[in-house]
């Protein structure tokens, strides 16, 4: 489970190097504010995913913060294309995507997409860093298949659907119970609320 | 079967942000704060002019024409105000605006408008931007708002 922003949590934003895509300009003005008050001392600005395709294609980035719904090339076929097409060295970066409505079709759509997070608008600044260290603590390896490169998209092992057989190696031997049964052993799985209380 | 390959990345970011100086959490989001305040007037007034350009081409007073206007549109003028909502904390008006993007999803899928409920939706949007109403009556309306955004064509 990740954990919550404290407040003493130190972070340093001076050298990396950021790059905000929105083609709304007073959201884009709001994030940039945002980060620029997080000590972001290299923020780079798109108004469009085919602009922000340009740099990515000519500079080197550590994240990349982007809105899902613009006209033209959206910000889902902006991380996909990013993820394949872009400089060798941005095809691995850090993307949080931000969207003002995130029904679970929309984060599936993210999380497929190849972005590591999702962040519904309107921007608070805690979660927004909150995300931000969230995605330099990363440590979800990348997968890279015909159909996806992106972080793994499974955030906890908890093992394959009941009766299915696990494909990965590191897959528990037991597969996941159905939803509402007891654990079955101290090694069984954990119920959400033990993990809440542990983190 | 698919062959997939799995793999650690470098992560600059994470390598950059644990580098010594920068500043606390705590200090980050004060800065932050005091960053977005000059926006504040400039957003408002952003959210007022979506507002009232949903009113000219989508409410009542545009029954005429409003027909031939497009889905695409009408949703992206939701989520402006959705994207400048922040500085109206507690007024619920991010979350109207939110089922007002819900119900334009349906509509788009659908094919078809439904007036009742968008009219429902740019009253309720003025309502919360406008009137002194306590908590729990910005929440009726909202709880409203998801029950009329979330019934399907079909339903009705």
């Amino acid at each position: 489970m990740r954990e919550p922003l404290h407040a003493s949590t130190r972070i340093n934003l001076e050298k990396v190097e950021v790059l905000l895509v929105d083609d709304s300009a007073p959201s884009l003005n709001l994030l940039s504010q945002v980060l620029l008050g997080f000590g972001v001392g290299n923020l780079t600005r798109a108004d469009s995913a085919k602009s922000a395709q340009t740099l990515l294609r000519e500079r080197t980035f550590d994240l990349v913060i982007s809105a899902t719904n613009m006209a033209g090339v959206d910000g889902y076929e902006l991380v996909k294309w990013l993820r394949r097409g872009a400089l060798e060295a941005n095809r691995y970066l850090a993307v949080i995507l931000v969207s003002g409505h995130t029904p679970p079709s929309h984060v599936f759509k993210a999380r497929d997409a190849g972005a590591n997070f999702t962040i519904a608008k309107p921007i608070t600044p805690k979660i927004v860093l909150e995300r931000i260290l969230w995605a330099a603590k990363e440590d979800r390896q990348f997968i890279e298949c015909e159909t996806y490169l992106g972080p793994d998209r499974r955030f906890k092992n908890d093992g394959p659907p009941n009766g299915a057989k696990g494909r990965r190696r590191e897959d528990p031997p037991q597969a996941l119970r159905p939803p509402g049964a007891q654990s079955a052993s101290s090694g069984a799985l954990e119920s959400p609320d033990s993990e809440k209380a542990k983190s | 079967m698919t062959v997939a390959r799995k793999f650690r990345a470098p992560n600059r970011l994470s390598m950059l942000a644990r580098a010594n100086g920068g500043m606390m959490a705590k200090d980050a989001l004060a800065a932050a704060d005091a960053a977005l305040e000059p926006l504040r007037a400039e957003s408002l007034a952003v959210l007022d002019a979506a507002l009232a350009e949903i009113e000219s081409r989508f409410g009542k007073a545009a029954a005429a024409t409003r027909g031939d206007g497009a889905f695409q549109d009408l949703y992206t003028l939701a989520l402006r105000i959705i994207d400048v909502s922040g500085f109206l904390p507690g007024s619920c008006v991010d979350q109207a605006a939110i089922s007002f993007c819900a119900l334009v999803d349906t509509c788009s899928e659908a094919g078809a408008w439904r007036w009742e409920a968008i009219d429902v939706h740019i009253n309720s949007l003025r309502l919360l931007r406008t009137a002194d109403l306590n908590p729990d009556q910005r929440r009726a309306v909202i709880d409203g708002l998801n029950k009329v955004s979330q019934r399907r064509i079909e339903d009705l």
